[in-house]
């Protein structure tokens, strides 16, 4: 299926179940280009299946993801990856690789991506600049602290200028202020024009933002800060918040263009 | 794959062997040893394939003429044997010199042919018969086919001898197939598992290059790079060994073949590939999509 290329990231009916009691089930929601959704839930509740489902490293036992063009129905090997390379991940974890540097973990996307040589340099000391590492460019990761690490990690997500960025739990690891100034980082980040949806077991940290969050329970969507009704994109898109901030993210008025594609 | 793409995998590659230099080590050490036993196996067969050979080249069958068969029988029948599929040689021994050389054979014991009245020896043809042609059913064959012509008396070919030496050589190749086999097998076990717990170990730089959006190509390529070095130097690593093993045994065993540049050349070509082939086989899990 095709939806709205206003939307970036769509999920339709999507269900996948592991045994009797974990899985997603019946799940909708709908991300616009540019816009900061926090998707918030218990352990278990099923974010990270969520996200993972997002970047197809898994898919539903029914029901469909959309990621731009990208429809999880129709994926082959070398879709995914061009997926990938349009899509920033971050996790808890940082998942850096131990034996590059701080740069080479940054270039690792750019070269993924058949960047240049001159253009990866170009960009990777640009990116590093931005996340305020590139002083430690040589460094390997145990050298650096963990939020360093995870700086380390989102300048690898953004390297090559995704149009979302799914963050699973990036501040699981780090203490409250390393915390906040991460949480800073990715609000910069998507002032810059990348949606991103990042999953999180605390409301208390995100709720004071304002931003959108999405609650999830047992595998399924339980409420949405903003009221959007799945599946009624019309109506999202014209009047529903989302409509409004996208408007406002993109600085023109994308009312009256129709349902697009 | 662009060509910036295919050039930072060769690089990737370069520092993946650069950068793990204690575990590639290990990794060729074992698939050395490992190879080793097949070289040495190898040896085993082409010396022993070399005795059998030589022991077939010397093989002739003798065709012996009747009594006064005459100057124009004993042409022609040069000639029909000349003609039969099979026969690389014919060589007249006159009785004289089977005479002498028989005297020869004997050395001392000789005098004992002084009570022989004149010659008791026929001439007779040497036939020198080409190596696919040394079978007994073939050789009975001939021979019952050339005794049948007038002029000729008899034809031998070790009969005897030849029907126990096939039989030692069929179980010699059974054998050496079956062990040989069995080496192959647990020398493709031993590095495929090498290399399995090479690709385990950078599980996680798979799984990043992955989320990157690096191509299942763009990831492969690099430990297929690594794993056809490791073969190579693994295959190289047991050849030198078995030269060493080769330049020992030697001492005791004089005129002791090893591998001609040809078979090293295979061999390393082989272990390279082999090294290429486990390497993706063992990533094909660990790339689900």
């Amino acid at each position: 299926m095709e939806q709205d290329q206003r939307i970036i990231v769509g999920v339709y009916h999507l269900s996948k179940s592991f045994g009797k009691h974990f899985g997603l089930h019946d799940v909708n929601l709908q991300v616009a280009n540019g816009e900061f959704v926090f998707l918030v839930g218990p352990s278990g509740a099923g974010k990270s299946t969520l996200l993972r489902m997002i970047y197809m490293d898994d898919f539903p036992d029914s029901g469909q993801v959309v990621v731009g063009p990208y429809v999880s129905t129709r994926m082959k090997s070398s879709t995914i990856a061009e997926l990938r390379r349009k899509t920033g991940i971050v996790f808890q974890d940082f998942r850096l690789l131990g034996d590059k540097t701080v740069f080479e973990n940054v270039a690792l996307a750019l070269k993924a991506a058949g960047a240049g040589l001159g253009e990866i340099k170009k960009q990777v000391t640009e990116i590093l600049m931005r996340v305020g590492l590139y002083h430690k460019r040589y460094d390997f990761p145990h050298e650096l602290s963990g939020g360093e690490q995870q700086r380390v990690a989102i300048a690898r997500a953004i390297a090559n200028r995704p149009a979302v960025l799914l963050a699973d739990e990036p501040t699981g690891n780090l203490d409250a202020v390393v915390t906040r100034s991460i949480l800073e980082l990715l609000f910069k980040i998507n002032a810059g024009g990348t949606a991103v949806l990042m999953a999180t077991h605390d409301l208390e940290l995100v709720k004071s933002f304002g931003q959108r969050i999405i609650y999830l329970e047992g595998g399924r969507v339980v409420k949405d800060s903003e009221m959007i009704y799945v599946g009624d994109l019309r109506r999202k898109i014209d009047g529903s918040p989302v409509g409004r901030r996208a408007e406002r993210l993109e600085g023109r008025d994308i009312r009256g263009e129709g349902e697009g594609r | 794959m662009n060509a910036a793409q295919f050039g930072y995998v060769f690089d990737e590659a370069a520092t993946m062997l650069r950068r793990h230099k204690a575990a590639n080590a290990v990794s060729i050490v074992i698939m050395g040893l490992s190879l080793l036993i097949l070289v040495v196996f190898l040896l085993v067969t082409i010396n022993v394939q070399a005795v059998i050979d030589r022991a077939g080249d010397e093989m002739r069958v003798y065709v012996y003429l009747a009594d006064g068969a005459g100057e124009a029988a004993a042409r022609d029948i040069q000639m029909r044997l000349l003609g039969l599929p099979g026969v690389e040689e014919v060589v007249f021994v006159p009785r004289d010199e089977a005479l002498l050389s028989f005297r020869e054979t004997l050395g001392k014991n000789s005098d004992m042919l002084d009570a022989l009245e004149g010659n008791p020896l026929p001439d007779a043809f040497r036939v020198k018969v080409k190596p696919e042609y040394i079978r007994s059913e073939r050789l009975e064959e001939m021979a019952r086919n050339v005794e049948g012509w007038s002029g000729v008396e008899e034809a031998r070919y070790g009969e005897r001898w030849l029907e126990r030496g096939e039989k030692l050589v069929k179980g010699f190749y059974f054998a050496d197939l079956f062990v040989g086999l069995i080496i192959l097998l647990s020398v493709v076990f031993v590095i495929a598992n090498t290399v399995r717990l090479t690709v385990i170990s950078r599980q996680r730089s798979i799984e990043v290059a992955r989320l990157v959006g690096a191509t299942n190509a763009y990831v492969r390529i690099p430990f297929l790079v690594e794993g056809a070095v490791q073969g190579a130097v693994a295959a190289g690593l047991a050849v030198a060994l078995s030269a060493i093993v080769h330049a020992v045994a030697r001492r005791h065993l004089p005129g002791l073949l090893f591998l001609g540049g040809d078979a090293i050349a295979a061999f390393v070509f082989f272990c390279t590939i082999l090294g290429a082939i486990v390497s993706l086989g063992a990533m094909r899990r660990l790339l689900r999509f």
